[in-house]
């Protein structure tokens, strides 16, 4: 027979399950809820026009803005990928445990959590201020340095998941170190590198912090990126404080759009991890 | 004789691409050598562009609430608190000018307040769902919650911020929903005119809902952008970064750790009790992961927070936080050097205090679970 107290823990413990059910079931309905009122409201406003027309034609449409975020992620990708990933390389093929390595690692820990919005600022204060423009370069750098601490954590522990002993015969065949890394270790990892690749773009596509004070948003295509340069997430937040019901429309868009390319990378990334667990 | 003659073509060939291999060696170190030179530009950047403001306003920066980028005319008054008007010109007479001074202590407050509101509603909810995934999910569900979890935790601020703006904000409805709300339980409809009353005689609510406007006691009225909502909107931001770091960091207990917390009669919530208190300092990490990313998000409290520069002393008033007020206040401050300044001072304490919860947090959670980076 179970003593009074036995039967509380039990009880305590049904209870608790019950809680954690619960819990679970309460943050997967809301955010269910969030994401399915963006889809459906996004879906609801959006219309050819917005793929094809300008901001102050009629119907507005926000073909500057995404053709500028296109671009800005281009290009900070054209600085920041190969940067990260040269980084994530010494740091796993390098320098394990060096005095350099483990203040690297440390750093791209610490500059991944930096707020966006100062990643902003330095980019104002470095680019901004001395060309006395807005442009597009400040845009695409302020992101750019947010990817590199990104690219290359994943690159490092990517290439960690190499075995060593394909390293080892790359070596013992008489390749150098170098072309041990190029012709072995990131081959053998390609598929995991481009999805830590994509995860990054995804991650600065959907960021307007950065850019509120380095490309600034413009309402007419700019393909100058010397220029005050639109984006997207620039264009969302303009129309989030007008009052009128199309500017309100097309912002939800905008939304759908940003929502529809993280769910591609990411279902995206799902795919290739799954493959590379069957081979 | 073939293997003889190969070898000195080897040799050749090994120095021929000895110097493609001291390139890349160098274009390794070169990149790793940027990220730290990265950092170091932005604290030193931020640093030297802050100076006019530490110089002026010292220490005292942090407490002050005050924000006033252009002087401030103060009015003689006379005895019975009057403004004088000039006889010749029939304006007031000007007494001096207050100078411009700036603070940041309305957006520390707003980004404590925020934050402690995000922590209070994301960590309960995030650690139940972290032990649902780690001890009660079915692979058929832990699966497609987890992939929904981290897309989630991936969608852009600016995209929860309109929804906090147009959706939840409108909804939330100030003080008055709230107390409605929570009286209705006890309360038969069609009194609900009473309900305004009940609330300023409950003294702790009165002071939390109501508000003084033309020296009339009112509750504070809805306008569907203050500190509460930013709270929640912060709150279901978070909840996906914690919930999966937490997630990780209780899936790597080890199995015998839980296995002995059976065999010894343990119920099931006290071997999940165990499992919380073996990795709690993994666990905490990954709170103040989530408290960084809510103390330093922009876009959604930018866009639900009302932006006043002051210290609100209800939830349901507007406020402003450290990031908010770099975004509202920067576009202005081109032509106002002190201003600047001040908004630089700002920045920098910002990443200084993200640089401190990260580096806790990396020390608590890291060797434990290996997802730190991905969490941003």
């Amino acid at each position: 027979m179970a003593k009074p107290r036995d039967k509380r823990a039990r009880l305590a413990s049904y209870l608790m399950y019950g809680v954690c059910i619960a819990c679970a079931a309460i943050i997967v309905g809301t955010l269910v809820l969030i994401v399915g009122y963006l889809l459906v409201i996004g879906l609801h406003s959006l219309n050819w026009s917005f793929f094809v027309n300008l901001p102050r034609s009629d119907p507005p449409g926000m073909r500057n803005s995404i053709e500028g975020s296109i671009i800005l992620v281009f290009l900070a990708s054209i600085a920041g990928i190969p940067v990260g990933m040269l980084a994530g390389v010494y740091l796993s093929e390098y320098e394990v445990d060096s005095l350099l390595a483990t203040p690297v690692r440390f750093v791209c820990d610490v500059l991944a959590g930096v707020p966006s919005i100062v990643v902003g600022i330095l980019g104002y204060e470095l680019l901004v201020v001395p060309a006395g423009t807005y442009s597009g370069w400040a845009g695409a750098m302020a992101l750019a340095f947010i990817m590199i601490p990104i690219v290359s954590r994943t690159t490092e522990e990517m290439l960690r998941l190499v075995p060593h002993s394909y390293r080892e015969a790359s070596i013992a065949l008489g390749a150098t170190k170098a072309r041990t890394i190029v012709n072995v270790v990131v081959p053998s990892a390609t598929g995991s590198l481009v999805t830590g690749a994509m995860l990054a773009v995804a991650r600065v596509a959907g960021e307007t912090a950065p850019l509120l004070f380095t490309a600034v948003g413009s309402d007419f295509v700019v393909h100058n990126p010397g220029k005050p340069f639109p984006s997207l997430t620039l264009r969302i937040y303009e129309l989030s404080n007008q009052a009128s019901p199309a500017a309100r429309a097309q912002a939800w868009s905008g939304i759908l759009v940003l929502i529809a390319l993280i769910l591609l990378v990411n279902l995206g990334v799902r795919y290739f991890t799954r493959q590379r667990r069957l081979n | 004789m073939t293997a003889t003659s190969q070898a000195p073509l080897e040799a050749v060939d090994r120095r021929g691409s000895g110097g493609a291999d001291l390139l890349f060696r160098l274009a390794a170190t070169g990149a790793a050598l940027t990220i730290l030179a990265m950092l170091a530009t932005l604290l030193l950047v931020l640093l030297i562009a802050a100076l006019p403001s530490i110089k002026r306003f010292g220490p005292g920066f942090l407490i002050s609430s005050e924000w006033r980028p252009n002087s401030l005319p103060v009015l003689k008054l006379d005895a019975q608190g009057n403004a004088i008007i000039d006889p010749q010109t029939g304006m007031s007479v000007v007494d001096h000018y207050r100078p411009p001074a700036f603070g940041a202590g309305a957006s520390l407050f707003g980004t404590a307040a925020t934050s402690a509101l995000a922590l209070v509603l994301a960590v309960p909810l995030s650690m139940g769902s972290a032990l649902f995934l780690a001890r009660i999910a079915p692979l058929w569900l832990f699966a497609p919650v987890s992939f929904l979890i981290e897309f989630l935790a991936a969608i852009p601020s600016i995209a929860y911020g309109l929804w906090g703006m147009f959706v939840l904000g409108p909804w939330m409805g100030g003080p008055a929903r709230w107390v409605r709300l929570f009286w209705s339980f006890f309360i038969p409809a069609g009194i609900e005119s009473r309900i305004g009353a009940l609330a300023i005689h409950v003294p702790a609510l009165r002071w939390i809902c109501t508000t003084t406007i033309g020296g009339k006691t009112v509750l504070v009225p809805p306008t569907g952008r203050d500190i509460f909502v930013a709270g929640i909107i912060l709150g279901i931001m978070i909840i996906p970064i914690i919930t999966a770091i937490s997630r990780d960091v209780l899936r790597a207990v080890p199995r015998a750790q839980m296995e002995g917390t059976i065999a010894l009669g343990a119920t099931w919530w006290q071997s999940c009790r165990e499992m919380l208190f073996y990795s709690r300092s993994a666990l905490f990490g990954a709170i103040l992961l989530g408290l960084a990313r809510a103390a330093g998000e922009t876009m959604a409290v930018l866009m639900v927070m009302g932006n006043t520069a002051a210290v609100a002393k209800s939830p349901f008033m507007a406020g402003t936080t450290l990031s908010a007020t770099l975004a509202g206040e920067f576009p202005e401050a081109a032509t106002n050097d002190l201003q600047r300044g001040a908004l630089m001072e700002v920045a920098l304490i910002l990443l200084v205090m993200s640089l401190i919860f990260n580096i806790v947090a990396r020390y608590l959670v890291v060797g434990k679970s290996a997802r730190t980076a991905a969490a941003h």
